[in-house]
């Protein structure tokens, strides 16, 4: 049980799991489970955009995906996801001064030590996907990208046109790390890492973390967002999970989930984000992990008119770490 | 405008309330007529009856009904009368009684016995109760009737039994949670002695709080509120305890699978005094803490308890105190001592009721009450130095007097005030860590409720009957609190917000023929404090909160039309009632609400509205070897929300527009009695995945519009046996066995359906599954019952 579990998700997954809990105690030996085929709903694919720009020392360059919804199916195959890709897209960012027009860029074009990075840059595992995808990449950096920016999207597809906006929030550093054993009876091989924040009072502050481990691409954790109605002007520390990959069940273990190992090298993102970027985020996290036999649908926030998806500002700062032995 | 005249009507009311007492008792004096009056009692337990019928033999028109405490008063001119009384399961009593003055005649009943395997049967005139009464959507189900029926683990529940009678639907598989005519899980009035019960359910609403053993009658009113009753829009559960063996000892008890139970009762002193006492818990995880020790789950636990009192004082024939206490427990307890790892969960309701019966005159019967009730709700838990907890709960106090006056044959009156001061602490959650600590800092809420009534229940003469009555309620929210809105501060018992309302109630009644009539009814109700639930059934978790300057009063108005019929001399009787319920301000979480426990939940809701229309088809046998009843409703129920989906109309979560019930019971002999349910109704609505579309790498789901899709229908049938090995009704000690068994045919009613994304970031592919649970396959159990009396 950790801080940032608790606080955000006390009402909903602890508690609802805990009564799922006191429901399998009694019944489990009854119950049963049979695979369940809905009637397919007849739906037209949704245009979805996923774009991201960051301000920052260590800011990614701008870029957004489009792709298209996938209607309810069994298997979602490496090839169904390539095709899901839209490759004939005009994407225009709105800095503020000028309208910059995104470059289309199709990883299978460029140079294979070059395609690792990219992968890496849009969350994929690069060991494991051979996708061809293409992305709308702003190349040239010509977006002028800082705090207090405002960033207006536009996308056309065929005859449609989505459109969304964001904001580029000051930002809030981390301000100092701590490894700690575990909890309970301690794992030698494992620590757990504290930081703490010094949260500015005056108004209210999002939050969204990644970590990455030797090297290896940054993930967001199960609950990556929050915002500091609970420590709004103070001086406050929490853990830091370490993030892991979702729809991996399977090795969740809750005695070592969230824990470095030590001798590691980590990296820690931190990001402040603006309110409608942060409703994307949270409602997305907290419909993950929502269903059960008392669960109920989440509808993900979407900033992204005509369509689904998240165009996101970011004000991102990175640390590194080494976990000590 | 409306709110200060509301409360200027509440202390008109007060006034009018002492004048009707002070004319009653001066008119009984000047009529040239003369009452009877008294209680009817069970001649074996001196248990006081509700709902007898006593009227004249040769004129069934001229009729009285016991109250709740089995109080009856009928005036008469002078005369010579040959009285009958009758209730169900008793043989009927009949006397001669000259009446030439006022008189108190108190009456035994004793219990139908077999003879020659032929059950003494009521009288006729009891029969057509359901003709004669004004009143609609009303049943009445003696506890006895309950324990006939097939009983899931055999624990035989009040709620379970209630969803089987038509209009009335189950919030879920095995929960004893209910809705009535499409109106939500909190919109029902659910009182034990007249002491509210916020969560009427154990383990999940699986168990009802209500141990059947200390109850004595139940009472669900689905249709014309009658104007006594307040505070919620769409049903009263009136359920009242037993007062307790006034004449000898008496021990019941019941060895089940899941819990066991225990009722003491007997006199104090003979004739004036009884106490019962009853206990129930289960243990079945005690029984397993031996093979948990040393363990990693040592010190896990589960158990609920409850336990029931009731004692009551004659101190004359026109006095009488009562006390009833409830106090029940969920206790859920994970350890994981390797992990330094704890968690409890404890929450429950405590009830109590003190109650003095006051009789003004032969015809005027008053009631006060003074009544307390508390729920509570916590979480505990912890890792190392890091301990969290929550709390959350409700508090009443409640003062309230109830006349009755049994002015003639033709008009019985009901007036009363009702006073409640609540306190609501919502989610209340507290984190520390070492010397760290933090916590949300959301006051309780408090509030003022009033409300004042009166009705008439009156015989128009010829064949029409009407019931009218007049509530009038209040809700005052007062500080300590600070405004949201306006920042301002208000103190101790400082108006924050009033609100009011103006509540008419009006059934009619037209006797078409002795068997046959039509009703028809409007009911204007109230609701100053709301559960709104996020999840697809309630849990105890859910946070009631109050009507505030965010927090409309829910309210809501019911047409209600009916015929009502009886066949095959009156043992067959049956109804169709139809119904349109209109329902304003009503609440639920957006669609994308998250649920987090640093903000408050009135914060997060969404207002809007709601109808609900049906029709229910009736027929019930009450008497004879075979009786029960036959029940089905055809409904919609629809919401509408500006927040969700722009306010779409759709189909409410308690949307099933079919619902059957046959509901049997068979004395086969007079050691076996069978019995008999079946069920069958729409699934439940559930909100389907359209599909999925990808962020960060992640498969996300998107949905369609909100209860579009409907899982398979539910159908289950159950049967039971019981064996009463001696059953003379003379022996000291009696013991019977019941044998249940729950779902016969295992048939696998959907519980739930999820499903689950896997990615395989190996092969690069998504799996994604749908899986449907089901809950309780065939279950048979075993319960031992037994009963021990001084005699």
């Amino acid at each position: 049980m950790r801080y940032n579990q608790f606080i955000r998700h006390l009402g909903n997954m602890n508690i609802k799991n805990t009564f799922g809990v006191m429901l399998l105690f009694s019944i489990c030996m009854m119950s049963c489970q049979d695979p369940y085929f809905p009637t397919t709903l007849e739906s037209e694919q949704e245009i979805v955009v996923e774009g991201y720009v960051e301000a920052g020392a260590s800011a990614n360059p701008t870029f957004v995906l489009v792709t298209r919804s996938i209607p309810f199916i069994g298997k979602v195959t490496s090839e169904k996801l390539a095709s899901l890709f839209v490759k004939d897209a005009v994407v225009v960012v709105n800095d503020g001064q000028k309208d910059v027009i995104l470059n289309k860029l199709c990883l299978s074009e460029i140079p294979p030590e070059l395609r690792a990075q990219a992968y890496e840059l849009l969350g994929f595992n690069p060991d494991s996907v051979t996708l061809d995808l293409c992305i709308y990449v702003d190349a040239l950096n010509s977006i002028n990208r800082k705090e207090g920016g405002k960033y207006d999207l536009t996308v056309k597809v065929g005859d449609k046109t989505l459109t969304a906006s964001t904001t580029i929030p000051r930002f809030v550093g981390l301000d100092s790390f701590d490894f700690r054993p575990t909890p309970g009876v301690p794992i030698d091989t494992l620590s757990q890492l504290f930081c703490q924040i010094n949260d500015p009072g005056n108004s209210i502050d999002y939050y969204r973390y990644f970590t990455a481990t030797e090297g290896n691409g940054l993930i967001a954790p199960f609950s990556s967002v929050t915002n500091d109605l609970f420590f709004n002007g103070k001086k406050f520390e929490f853990p830091i999970a370490k993030a892991q990959r979702r729809g991996q069940g399977g090795d969740f273990d809750p005695s070592t989930f969230g824990m470095f190992r030590r001798g590691d090298t980590i990296t820690i993102k931190w990001c402040t984000l603006d309110r409608a970027h942060f409703d994307f985020w949270n409602t997305r996290d907290f419909s993950s992990n929502n269903g059960g036999p008392f669960g109920s649908y989440t509808r993900i926030i979407t900033n992204i008119k005509g369509g689904l998806g998240i165009w996101g500002g970011y004000s991102v700062g990175e640390y590194e770490l080494i976990v000590p032995k | 405008m409306q709110v200060f005249s509301t409360i200027k009507l509440v202390r008109v009311l007060t006034f009018i309330t002492i004048v009707l007492v002070v004319f009653s008792s001066i008119s009984s004096v000047q009529a040239q007529k003369f009452t009877l009056n008294g209680y009817v009692k069970d001649a074996s337990t001196g248990e006081t009856v509700i709902g007898a019928l006593v009227f004249v033999s040769s004129n069934p028109s001229l009729s009285a009904v016991t109250n709740t405490y089995g109080f009856y008063s009928i005036t008469l001119p002078e005369g010579t009368y040959r009285m009958k009384y009758s209730y169900i399961g008793y043989a009927d009593q009949e006397f001669e009684v000259l009446l030439n003055k006022n008189t108190d005649l108190s009456v035994e009943l004793s219990e139908g016995v077999l003879m020659e395997e032929v059950v003494i049967s009521s009288s006729k005139d009891e029969k057509k109760r359901n003709i004669e009464g004004t009143q609609m959507g009303t049943i009445t189900l003696p506890v006895e009737n309950i324990k006939k029926l097939p009983a899931i683990f055999g624990e035989v529940d009040v709620l379970k039994a209630i969803q089987l009678l038509p209009g009335v639907l189950s919030a879920g598989e095995g929960t004893s949670g209910f809705y009535v005519r499409g109106g939500g899980p909190d919109q029902n009035l659910v009182l034990l002695d007249e002491a509210l019960v916020y969560n009427s359910g154990h383990l999940l609403g699986f168990f009802s709080v209500f141990n059947a053993d200390a109850i004595k009658n139940t009472t669900l009113i689905t249709g014309g509120i009658p104007a006594n009753f307040g505070g919620r829009l769409s049903s009263v559960l009136d359920i009242q305890m037993k007062e307790g063996n006034n004449q000898g000892y008496e021990v019941e008890g019941g060895i089940g699978l899941i819990s066991s139970r225990l009722t003491v009762q007997g006199p104090i002193q003979k004739d004036k005094s009884s106490f019962v006492i009853s206990g129930r818990r289960t243990y079945i995880l005690d029984l397993l803490q031996p093979a948990l020790k040393g363990g990693d789950f040592e010190g896990t636990n589960y158990y609920f308890y409850d336990l029931n009192t009731k004692w009551n004082y004659r101190f004359s024939d026109k006095n009488r105190l009562y006390f009833s206490g409830y106090f029940g427990n969920d206790v859920l307890k994970l350890n994981q001592p390797k992990r330094d790892f704890t968690f409890s969960l404890p929450y429950g309701n405590k009830t109590g009721t003190l109650r003095w019966n006051h009789l003004f005159s032969q015809k005027m019967f008053m009631n006060v009450s003074a009544i307390y009730n508390d729920y509570k709700f916590e979480i505990d838990g912890g890792q190392a130095d890091f301990n969290f907890k929550v709390f959350s709960g409700v508090k009443d106090w409640n003062l309230k007097v109830d006349f009755e006056n049994y002015y003639n044959t033709n008009h019985t009156f009901k007036f009363g005030l009702n006073y409640t001061y609540h306190t609501l602490t919502p989610n209340t959650a507290s984190a520390s860590n070492g010397e760290v600590d933090f916590k949300t800092e959301f006051e309780p809420k408090y509030a003022n409720e009033y409300a004042a009534y009166f009705l008439d229940d009156m015989k128009l003469g010829g064949k029409w009957a009407l019931n009218s009555g007049l509530r009038l309620s209040a809700f005052q929210q007062v500080g300590p609190y600070t405004s949201k809105i306006s920042g301002e501060r208000f103190g101790k018992f400082d108006t924050a917000k009033l609100y009011g309302s103006i509540e008419p109630r009006v059934n009619l009644n037209y006797k078409a023929t002795s068997r046959m009539s039509i009703k028809a009814g409007i009911a204007y109700t109230t609701q100053y404090i709301h559960l709104v639930s996020n999840s697809s059934s309630t849990l105890p978790a859910d946070v009631w909160v109050p009507s505030t300057e965010i927090v409309k009063p829910q309210r809501g108005v019911q047409y209600s039309i009916g015929w009502f019929r009886n066949f095959l001399d009156d043992n067959y009787e049956t109804s169709i009632e139809t119904y349109y319920k209109d329902l304003r301000n009503q609440i639920d979480y957006s669609d994308s609400y998250v649920n987090d426990i640093r903000t408050e939940v009135e914060d997060a809701f969404v207002y809007g509205k709601g109808r609900a229309y049906g029709l229910e088809l009736f027929i019930k046998k009450s008497r004879g070897k075979l009786n029960g009843w036959i029940g089905y409703s055809l409904s919609k129920t629809e919401r509408s929300f500006t927040g969700i989906e722009d306010g779409r109309w759709y189909p409410a979560v308690y949307d099933r527009p079919h619902d059957f019930s046959l509901v049997a019971n068979y004395k086969l002999s007079k050691k076996w009695d069978l019995g008999l349910i079946g069920i069958y109704g729409s699934g439940k609505l559930y909100t389907p995945i359209r599909g999925f579309f990808l962020v960060e790498q992640n498969l996300n789901l998107f949905y369609g519009p909100r209860n579009s899709n409907r899982l398979d229908a539910y159908h289950r049938m159950d049967i039971s046996a019981t064996y009463t090995p001696k059953p003379s009704g003379k022996r000291r000690y009696a013991g019977s066995w019941n044998f249940s068994v729950y779902n016969v045919y295992n048939r696998k009613n959907p519980f739930f359906i999820s499903f689950d994304t896997k990615t395989n970031s190996e092969t690069g592919s998504s799996e994604i599954e749908g899986t449907k649970v089901t809950l309780f396959p065939i279950i048979p159990s075993i319960t031992y019952n037994f009963k021990w009396n001084q005699k």
